[in-house]
C-alpha cells in the first residue's frame, strides 16, 4: 500500500510537471495569436464640417468601427455606427432617398438610423458629437 | 482511466490498435548495448517538428514582400507577443538541427552502421543532409537583411563557376541577373513548401528502411560484431533479447530531447543572437555590400575552400567530389569489420576529413 502511495504521488508530480510544461509552452503560442489591439488609440475622431456638405455622408473609423456622419437635406448633422445591427455589415448610404441600405441583406433605415424595413432588429447607434470653430468631434 | 480504456478499446475493435502498438512499439526490440547515439535521429525529429511548428507561426505576420519583409521580421520581434520567442527558436532551432546531424552522421560513421545493408539508410540520410543545407541556405535570405541579401548573393554566385551552364544557372537560381524581389520569391516558395514537403517524404523513406532492415547493433559491447547478410535475400536484422522500443528505449530518447531542449533554450535565452552579425540587422541595401560578409558556420569550410583554389571550377569539383565521395561511402567501404578500432586505416581517414573540416571552417571565420 505504501510503495502505491508514492506511485500516485509520483504520477501526480509528474503530471503537474507536464501540465506546468505544456501551459509555459501554449501560453507564449495564445499570446503570439491573440489579435493585436488596434492602434487607435483616440476615443475621439475630429471631422471638419465642410467635409460632410448637405445631403452628404461621411464614413470614417471609429474606435476600430466604421461610423458615418450624415447631414439631412435641410442642415440636421447626425453621427451614427455604420455597423448593420442585423449581421454586422456596413451600411451604404443612398444619396437619392435619404437613407441607409444594408447590402448584405436588404436592412434599410432611415437617415436617423431607425429601421425602416429588412431584418434589423435594432435602429443604428447613434454616437455624440459636437461641433466648435467648424470642426466636428466625433466621441 | 475506465473511459480511457473504453476509448482504446473501441479504436481496437476497429484498428486493432493493440496489435500495431505491440508489434512496433513494446515488441520492437532493439540491441541490448544500445547507447545514446542511437538517439539522435528522435532528436532530429524533434527538431523539425519544432521547425515547422515554429515556421507556420512565423508565417502568420511575415511578409515575403522586399518591401516589406525586414519590417515584418522586426514587427515579429519588437510588437508580437513572444514574437522573439517563435523567431528565436526557428533562427536558433536551424543551426542546432545543422550541429545535430552532424553528429547523428558521425555517430553513424564511427559505428560503421551505414554499411550493407543499410546503404540506402545512408543515402535517404544523406539527401537529407543537402535538403537540410538547402533550407537553411532559403531561409537564411527572407528576413531581408544585408547579411540575408549578401550571403544570398555569394552562395548563388558560385554556382557561376560551373563550365557553359553556370552564368545561366545563377540567373535561374534568382530570378534575375541580380539578387533582387524575385530571389525572396523563389526562396521563400522553396522554404516554406517545396524542401520542408521532401524532407517530411525522406525522413518517412529513411525510418521505413530503419524499420525493415531493423536497427544495427553497435560494434562494442556485449555482442558479437560480424555482420552476417550475404547481399542475397532480404533479411531483417532482429534482436531477441534485446530491450523494447517502447517504454525502454522510448525514455531514452525522450531524456536525449530533454538534454537537447535544455541546450536548445540556454541558447535562445541567454545568447539569442549568438548566430547573428551585425549585418542581420540591418534591411538589405543592394547597393552597398557590407565589409567581412560570411556564411552561417556550417558552410565555411565550403566558403574557404572556394577561396583556397584560384580557380572557382577546381574548387567546386572538389567539393562536389568530397560530398559524392561521402554519399557513395557505403559502396566504396565493402568491409564487413565494424570495429573502429580494428579499422585503423578507416579511422584515420574519418578523423582526418573531421580534423580538415574543422580547420576549414575556423580558417574561413578567421580569414
Amino acid at each position: 500500500m505504501e510503495s502505491n502511495g508514492r506511485r500516485t504521488f509520483l504520477g501526480l508530480c509528474l503530471g503537474g510537471l507536464a501540465a506546468a510544461a505544456a501551459a509555459v509552452t501554449a501560453w507564449p503560442v495564445y499570446r503570439y495569436l491573440a489579435p493585436r489591439p488596434a492602434k487607435t488609440t483616440a476615443a475621439k475622431v475630429d471631422i471638419p464640417e465642410k467635409d460632410v456638405p448637405e445631403g452628404e455622408a461621411k464614413f470614417f473609423d471609429f474606435g476600430g468601427a466604421s461610423a458615418v456622419l450624415v447631414r439631412k437635406r435641410g442642415g440636421d448633422l447626425i453621427a451614427l455606427s455604420a455597423v448593420c445591427t442585423h449581421l454586422g455589415c456596413i451600411v451604404q448610404w443612398e444619396k437619392n432617398k435619404q437613407d441607409f441600405l444594408c447590402p448584405c441583406h436588404g436592412g434599410l433605415y432611415t437617415a436617423e438610423g431607425a429601421v425602416i424595413s429588412g431584418p434589423p432588429p435594432k435602429p443604428l447607434t447613434k454616437l455624440p458629437f459636437t461641433v466648435t470653430n467648424g470642426i466636428i468631434t466625433v466621441g | 482511466m475506465a473511459l480511457l480504456k473504453r476509448l482504446i478499446d473501441w479504436i481496437d475493435v476497429r484498428i486493432g490498435a493493440r496489435e500495431v502498438v505491440a508489434k512496433e512499439l513494446t515488441g520492437y526490440l532493439l540491441p541490448r548495448n544500445i547507447n545514446t547515439w542511437y538517439s539522435m535521429g528522435s532528436i532530429l525529429l524533434f527538431i523539425f517538428v519544432l521547425q515547422v511548428v515554429t515556421g507556420i507561426l512565423l508565417l502568420i505576420y511575415y511578409v515575403p514582400d522586399a518591401d516589406k519583409a525586414f519590417k515584418s521580421v522586426t514587427y515579429i520581434m519588437n510588437e508580437v507577443p513572444f514574437g522573439w520567442l517563435i523567431r528565436m527558436c526557428h533562427v536558433v532551432g536551424s543551426s542546432m538541427m545543422v550541429l545535430v546531424l552532424l553528429f547523428h552522421m558521425i555517430s553513424v560513421l564511427f559505428m560503421n552502421s551505414y554499411k550493407s545493408p543499410r546503404e540506402m539508410n545512408w543515402l535517404t540520410g544523406f539527401i537529407l543532409f543537402t535538403l537540410v543545407q538547402g533550407i537553411s541556405l532559403t531561409g537564411y535570405l527572407l528576413p531581408w537583411s544585408q547579411l540575408s541579401f549578401w550571403a544570398t548573393t555569394v552562395a548563388t554566385n558560385s554556382a557561376n563557376a560551373i563550365p557553359v551552364v553556370g552564368p545561366y544557372l545563377v540567373e535561374f537560381l534568382r530570378g534575375g541577373k541580380l539578387v533582387g524581389p524575385p530571389t525572396l520569391g523563389r526562396f521563400f516558395a522553396l522554404h516554406v513548401a517545396l524542401i520542408p514537403l521532401g524532407i517530411a517524404a525522406v525522413v518517412g523513406a529513411h525510418l521505413f528502411f530503419l524499420q525493415r532492415t531493423g536497427v544495427s547493433t553497435p560494434p562494442f559491447g556485449l555482442k558479437d560484431t560480424t555482420n552476417r547478410w550475404k547481399g542475397d535475400g532480404y533479411s531483417y536484422e532482429s534482436h531477441p533479447g534485446g530491450i523494447p522500443f517502447f517504454p525502454n528505449y522510448a525514455l531514452e530518447d525522450l531524456r536525449s530531447i530533454f538534454i537537447y531542449l535544455a541546450c536548445f533554450l540556454a541558447v535562445v535565452y541567454f545568447d539569442p543572437y549568438l548566430f547573428f552579425t551585425r549585418d542581420s540587422f540591418i534591411p538589405a541595401n543592394p547597393l552597398q555590400t557590407p565589409a567581412h560578409i560570411k556564411p552561417e558556420w556550417y558552410f565555411l569550410a565550403n566558403y574557404q575552400t572556394l577561396k583556397i583554389f584560384p580557380s572557382e571550377f577546381i574548387g567546386l569539383a572538389v567539393q562536389g567530389a568530397g560530398m559524392t565521395f561521402l554519399a557513395l561511402l557505403p559502396f566504396i567501404d565493402r568491409t564487413k569489420e565494424r570495429h573502429p578500432l580494428k579499422r585503423p586505416l578507416f579511422m584515420i581517414c574519418a578523423i582526418g576529413g573531421i580534423m580538415l573540416w574543422i580547420g576549414l571552417s575556423v580558417w574561413g571565420h578567421y580569414s
